[in-house]
């Protein structure tokens, strides 16, 4: 009997940890992933995907992306598909340990149910890595008990999550734009105290000071002078599937990394998407910021 | 006499010598023909070759895959300039290059030389009227050739 018990609990124990996926919803959590740039954040240059280690230096210490290879003991293999939805949608960990600075929760937490279960799919499909996560080190004292909830009261408004994910036009392109593609973590200004986005000037680029990873990012709010208010929706969809600027050269640095993608990027986005992106850019209030 | 002429031709050798070592030792190739201000001559083929780029994507929409052949010679003639083109002492305030190409002159070399193979290899696949093997180059064209070298060679440029 109580073997029975144990044989039970343990078939639902697993049942919660891993389920397995179909192909379609792999092929669509392959296309999220792609579509948020190929967590790219998670891989290391040149190493192994979604193994973690990537270092980021920031005002408040130094911290390292983490292993999300499906690996049980230095990965994410013994979470549940909820804990890895959490985590990405309310950067915490399920030991209750919050998964910030860096990671774009509030961004994300704008991404349908529907995408977020399709991802966590597709993430559990990927090798593992046995690679231990790195500590961060936080400069800031008190940094999780005090600075780091009143921080995110006073200054992280999250996207919020639609019922379902919009499927063409302008709302798809706001959708992608905002939450899935999380391009404001990059493109809208930061203050160089706080570091908080300011929304009111949204996707009006950073300078190098509060720029991801020391790198500018382009204002690409439609207005003329400083932003891309004389490039087509065409020439935006190209480039977000090519790299291609309008006057012939590349994206690189971290823009031409996610548009690369790893095992999927930008560039795997269908032309309706992109086209849905541009025309999302394009209907944005112009703001006048010139970045250098 | 007969001992004088050993002597200077011993010399002449020694400076021969010593010029052509200075000449292999500097890391630049001999400057290619141009105005004269090799910072707004390398600027100018740049640009000629981004606009090679936008000529071909514009190819690619119209469906004339042949026509790409003459861009990507183009993009592989203008390679082989490069090495030329950054002789050293180069690095004014006009110019975006970083100093890292003259300490890592044989990598910055590769590069260019890179470029040269991407671009002869689009050339051919073009000539041959083979839309996939196109699409295959082109798919990584960019970041094999450009951006390898602007990532790491060249500053990152105001963008709008």
């Amino acid at each position: 009997m109580t073997s029975a018990i144990v044989a039970v609990l343990l078939l639902l124990g697993s049942s919660a940890v891993a389920t397995a996926a179909d192909p379609a919803q792999l092929a669509r959590g392959k296309y999220i992933f792609g579509a948020t740039g190929g967590c790219g954040c998670h891989t290391e240059p040149k190493g192994v995907v979604n193994a973690g280690g990537r270092k980021f230096d920031g005002p408040f210490g130094t911290v390292y992306a983490s292993n999300i290879t499906p690996d049980t003991k230095t990965g994410i293999g013994g979470w549940t598909d909820e804990q890895i939805i959490t985590a990405i949608r309310l950067g915490r960990r399920p030991n209750g340990e919050r998964i910030l600075p860096v990671h774009p929760f509030t961004s994300f937490n704008g991404m349908a149910e529907d995408d977020l279960t399709a991802l966590v799919a597709f993430l559990r499909s990927v090798p593992p890595a046995n690679r231990t996560n790195t500590p961060k080190k936080i400069s800031i004292p008190m940094f999780e008990s005090v600075f780091l909830p009143a921080w995110l009261i006073t200054f992280a408004s999250k996207e919020t999550p639609p019922p379902a994910a919009p499927v063409s036009g302008v709302a798809r392109g706001e959708y992608l734009v905002r939450a899935v593609g999380h391009c404001g973590e990059c493109h809208t200004p930061r203050s160089a105290v706080t570091m908080a986005v300011d929304n009111s000037r949204l996707l009006a680029g950073n300078s190098k000071k509060t720029g991801p990873e020391g790198q500018a990012a382009p204002n690409i709010t439609p207005d003329k002078g400083t932003g891309i208010g004389d490039w087509t929706e065409e020439q935006i969809a190209t480039y977000l599937g090519t790299g291609n600027r309008p006057d012939g050269d590349v994206a690189g640095g971290l823009m031409g990394e996610s548009i690369q993608g790893t095992l999927a990027g930008y560039r795997d986005m269908t032309q309706a998407d992109r086209q849905a992106i541009a025309r999302y850019l394009k209907s944005i209030p112009a703001v006048k910021n010139k970045i250098e | 006499m007969l001992r004088q002429a050993p002597l200077h031709l011993s010399i002449m050798i020694i400076v021969l010598v010593a010029a052509t070592a200075t000449a292999c030792t500097t890391g630049s190739a001999p400057r290619m023909v141009g105005t004269g201000d090799v910072v707004a001559d390398r600027q100018r083929v740049m640009k000629l070759q981004g606009e090679q780029m936008t000529d071909i994507q514009n190819k690619i929409k119209a469906d004339n895959i042949e026509g790409i052949a003459t861009n990507a010679e183009v993009l592989a003639i203008t390679s082989m300039q490069i090495t030329s083109l950054f002789p050293e002492g180069s690095l004014t305030d006009k110019s975006n290059a970083k100093p890292e190409i003259w300490v890592r002159w044989g990598e910055f070399e590769a590069t260019a030389k890179n470029m040269t193979i991407w671009s002869e290899r689009l050339r051919d696949a073009a000539k041959n009227k083979d839309q996939k093997a196109v699409a295959d180059v082109l798919k990584d064209y960019g970041r094999a050739t450009c951006v390898s070298c602007h990532d790491t060679f060249r500053k990152p440029l105001p963008r709008s």
